[in-house]
C-alpha cells in the first residue's frame, strides 16, 4: 500500500462520486439537485486535478484531460445557475434545471472514464 | 516521368481502338436526329409538328439503345415511322460495333500490360511504409515473400513470368504484394516497383540469369545510389561486377548451402541455434542434431559441393567424394575421390560401411532420394544429410527417413530475410561460430530458460528519444542504467522479463552477448531474442519515467507536482537525491 495512491485514489472516486450525487434525481425539478453538493462537487474536482498536474506518462495525460473537462462542465452548470435563478425565487425553472443537470451528467461520464483509467493503470502495474 | 508515358500508351491504344466506333456512332445519331427534326409530325390535334432537335435526340436515344419507350410525344405519322425503323437498325448496328471494339480492346495484350503496369506504379507510390523490392519470383523469391509476409513486411514483385505472377495474385499474405510481368531489367520498370521511393529499403535479386542479374543491380545502383541491393550471384565473375557497385550483398545460394551443411556437421548446437532463429519448421532449441565426428562421405562435387569441402577443410574434415564429373587430378587433399555415379557399387567402394555419415548434395532430387536408400541398405547407421534442390518435392524428402534435409532456396531466402529484418543476426552466429562451442551451450541455455517453449522474437531497441524517451532523459542526466536494469520485469523488479540482448552495437562497434552489468548510453543499439510480452513490457518501461525509475531504485516516484512536494516533506532526509523524479534526481542510483 502506497499513501500517495490512497490520497489520489480517494479524491477522483469523491470527485466521481459527488457528481453523481448532483446529477440524480428527477431532471427538471430543482428540488433534487442541491446547489450546494454542485460547488461542492466543482471544489473537490479542482483538487483533483490539481493532484493529476506533473505527470509525465501517458495515462496522466489522459487523466488530466478528463479531470479538466469535469471542471470545465461543472463550471459551466455552476455559472448557469447563477443566471438562470430568479430574483426570490427557490431555484431555476424547470428548462433551466435541463440544461444545469444535463451539464453535470457530462462531467459524471468524464469523471467515470477518470476512475476507468485509473482501475485500468493499477491493475496493469500488477503490484 | 513514366506515370506519363504509360498513361499516354494507354490513351494512345484506347485512341486507336475506339476512333472508328466513335466515329459511327457520331455519324448515325446525327443522321437520325436531322432526318427526325426536319420530318413533319402531327400533334393530338391534327395540326402539323416538327420535333424540336433535343427531343429527336431523346427518341434516338432510347431508340439505338433498344430501349423503346414508345412514340412520344404524340402518336408518329408513316413518314416518321418510316425514318425511325431507318434510326433503329443503323443505331443498333452502330452500338454493337462499339462494344465489340470496346470488348476487343480490353483483350489486347498491350492494353492490358499497360493498363497493369499504370496500376502496378499507382499501388507502389501509394505504399507509405517501407518495403523491399523482390526480382524473381521463382521458389526462393515466394519463400522470401512469405517470411516478408510473416514479419508484416510490403513488399513489391517484378518476374518476367506471367505464370508466377498470376500465382503471386492468389497468395494469401497479409500485407499486400503488388506484382508485375516485366523485365525488371529495364529501368522504366523498377522505377515503377518504387526503386526511387525513399521507403524502398533494399532491391533483392534473385533471377537464375546471372547476367540480367548484374543489369537489374547495376541498373538500381544508378537510379538510386544509396539503396540497398542483395543479388543472388554463383558466378566469380559477376560476383566481382557486383561488389564494384558498392553495397551490394551478394548472396551465393551454394555457399551459404555448404556452410551451413558444415555448421550441421561441425556444430550442431550453434546450427540448431541459428535454425530456431530463424524459426525454422519442428526445431526446438536445446534439441541439437547428434552428428558424429569421423569419415564422411560427399555425393556431388559441383558449385555447392567445392563451397562444403572448403568450410569442412577449415574444420579439418576431409570427406571422400564421389562425383562423375570430378576432376581426378584436383588436390582437395580429400581421403578418396571417386569419378562415377553415386550408385550402390560406388557407395560400398568409398566405404560406406564405415563412415559415420552421408550428404547426399547432387542437383537431381532422384538421384540424391536413390543415394539415401542404397544408403539405407548399406549402413543403416549412418547420419544423412540431404540436399532438396525442388521446393515441389517437399512431400517425398518428408517421407524419407533422414536426419536433416537441407533446401537450397529455403536456406537463401531465410538467410536474405535475416539479413533484410535483422542484419546482425548474422554477424552473431559467426562470432558463435570462431568462438568455441561453450559459448554457444551458455546462450542457448540462457534462452532455453528465459523464453521456453514460447515463439521467440527478435527486435531491436535504439536508445534514443524517439524510441526508448524515459531511458533517454536519464541517461541526459548522467544517471547510471545498466542491461540489467532495463530487464527487471515492471510488474515486480525481482523478476527477470523473459528476454535476452544478443548483441550491442556503439559506435558502429558490436559488442556480442553483453553482459547483464553492460552500461546503456544514448545512441546504443540493443537487438534482443524473447517473447512478444516481454517486447511490449520493454517497451513500456523504456518509456515511463517512473517505471523505469522504479526498476532503477526499487522505489516508486511519486507523480505529480502535489505528491512530490509531498515525499519531500515528509523525507526531508532525501531531498533531491531520492528518486522522486527523474528530472530531479542526481547521482547514480545502485541497482539493488
Amino acid at each position: 500500500m502506497n499513501l500517495e495512491r490512497v490520497i489520489f485514489g480517494f479524491f477522483i472516486l469523491l470527485a466521481l462520486t459527488l457528481t453523481f450525487v448532483f446529477v440524480v434525481g428527477e431532471i427538471d425539478n430543482h428540488q433534487h439537485h442541491s446547489v450546494w453538493i454542485l460547488t461542492i462537487a466543482i471544489l473537490v474536482n479542482m483538487t483533483t486535478t490539481g493532484l493529476k498536474l506533473g505527470d509525465r506518462t501517458q495515462v496522466g495525460a489522459l487523466l488530466l484531460a478528463a479531470s479538466l473537462v469535469a471542471d470545465l462542465l461543472l463550471i459551466s452548470a455552476r455559472v448557469f445557475w447563477i443566471i438562470a435563478e430568479p430574483e426570490g425565487a427557490a431555484g431555476p425553472n424547470p428548462e433551466d434545471m435541463v440544461t444545469i443537470v444535463s451539464l453535470s451528467a457530462g462531467a459524471l461520464l468524464a469523471n467515470i472514464i477518470s476512475s476507468v483509467i485509473l482501475i485500468g493503470d493499477t491493475l496493469m502495474s500488477r503490484r | 516521368m513514366a506515370s506519363t508515358t504509360e498513361l499516354d500508351r494507354v490513351a494512345m491504344v484506347v485512341l486507336r481502338y475506339l476512333r472508328r466506333p466513335f466515329f459511327a456512332l457520331v455519324l448515325v445519331y446525327a443522321v437520325g436526329i436531322i432526318g427526325m427534326a426536319l420530318i413533319p409530325g402531327r400533334d393530338a390535334d391534327g395540326n402539323p409538328e416538327y420535333m424540336s432537335l433535343f427531343h429527336a435526340f431523346y427518341f434516338l436515344t432510347y431508340t439505338a439503345t433498344t430501349t423503346g419507350f414508345g412514340e412520344i410525344p404524340s402518336a408518329f405519322t408513316n413518314e416518321q415511322r418510316l425514318w425511325a425503323i431507318f434510326c433503329l437498325y443503323t443505331g443498333v448496328f452502330a452500338w454493337f460495333y462499339a462494344i465489340g471494339s470496346t470488348i476487343r480492346l480490353l483483350q489486347n495484350p498491350h492494353f492490358t500490360h499497360a493498363l497493369n503496369e499504370r496500376n502496378f506504379a499507382r499501388t507502389v507510390r501509394r505504399i507509405s511504409e517501407p518495403f523491399f523490392i523482390i526480382c524473381g519470383f521463382g521458389d526462393t523469391g515466394s519463400l522470401l515473400a512469405r517470411g516478408l509476409s510473416d514479419h508484416k513486411f510490403n513488399a513489391v514483385v517484378i518476374d518476367a513470368d506471367t505464370e508466377r505472377i498470376k500465382a503471386l495474385a492468389l497468395r494469401d499474405y497479409t500485407v499486400r504484394m503488388p506484382g508485375l510481368c516485366a523485365d525488371a531489367s529495364v529501368p522504366k520498370y523498377l522505377v515503377d516497383a518504387g526503386v526511387k521511393q525513399p521507403n524502398c529499403k533494399a532491391v533483392v535479386v534473385l533471377n537464375s540469369d546471372e547476367d540480367i542479374n548484374l543489369k537489374i543491380a547495376v541498373m538500381s545502383r544508378y537510379l538510386n545510389p544509396g539503396i540497398q541491393i542483395v543479388c543472388r550471384s554463383t558466378s566469380l565473375r559477376h560476383e566481382e561486377h557486383l561488389r564494384e557497385l558498392g553495397d551490394v550483398t551478394v548472396i551465393d545460394p551454394f555457399e551459404i548451402f555448404g556452410q551451413l551443411l558444415s555448421m550441421a556437421i561441425v556444430s550442431p548446437k550453434l546450427h540448431n541455434l541459428n535454425s530456431w532463429l530463424v524459426r525454422a519448421h519442428g526445431v526446438k532449441l536445446g534439441k541439437a542434431l547428434q552428428v558424429p565426428k569421423g569419415q564422411w562421405i560427399l555425393c556431388g562435387y559441383g558449385r555447392m559441393g567445392h563451397w562444403f569441402r572448403k568450410y569442412m577443410a577449415e574444420q579439418g574434415i576431409y570427406p571422400s567424394i564421389i562425383d562423375p564429373d570430378v576432376d581426378l587430378d584436383e588436390n582437395v587433399g580429400s581421403e578418396k575421390i571417386i569419378r562415377a555415379y553415386a550408385d550402390r557399387k560406388t557407395l560400398k567402394e568409398s566405404g560406406i560401411e564405415d563412415a559415420v555419415g552421408i550428404v547426399a548434395g547432387t542437383d537431381s532430387d532422384s538421384g540424391n532420394l536413390s543415394i539415401l536408400l542404397s544408403t539405407e541398405a548399406l549402413n543403416p547407421e549412418a547420419f544423412t544429410i540431404v540436399r532438396q534442390n525442388d521446393h515441389d518435392n517437399q512431400i517425398a524428402f518428408d517421407a524419407a527417413n533422414v536426419d536433416l534435409v537441407l533446401q537450397s532456396s529455403l536456406t537463401t531466402a531465410r538467410r536474405i530475410l535475416k539479413y533484410l529484418i535483422s542484419p546482425l543476426i548474422q554477424t552473431l552466429i559467426d562470432y558463435l561460430h570462431e568462438n568455441d562451442e561453450e559459448l554457444t551451450d551458455e546462450l542457448v541455455t540462457r534462452l532455453q530458460n528465459t523464453v521456453g517453449d514460447e515463439v521467440q522474437h527478435l527486435w531491436r531497441v535504439n536508445v534514443c528519444h524517439r524510441e526508448a524517451s524515459a531511458a533517454a532523459d536519464l541517461l541526459d542526466q548522467n544517471m547510471q542504467l545498466t542491461l540489467a536494469d532495463i530487464l527487471k520485469d515492471p510488474t515486480g523488479r525481482s523478476k527477470v522479463l523473459a528476454c535476452v540482448p544478443l548483441m550491442m552495437e556503439r559506435d558502429g562497434e558490436c559488442v556480442m552477448l553483453p553482459g547483464d552489468g553492460e552500461q546503456i548510453r544514448v545512441g546504443d543499439e540493443i537487438v534482443f531474442c524473447g517473447t512478444e510480452r516481454s517486447e511490449r513490457l520493454l517497451t513500456a518501461s523504456l518509456n515511463n519515467p517512473y517505471t523505469l525509475t522504479y526498476l532503477v531504485s526499487g522505489v516508486y516516484p511519486p507523480r505529480g507536482y502535489f505528491f512530490n512536494w509531498l515525499d519531500r516533506q515528509l523525507n526531508p532526509s532525501r531531498p533531491a537525491n531520492g528518486p522522486p523524479n527523474v528530472s530531479a534526481g542526481t547521482g547514480p542510483a545502485t541497482p539493488a
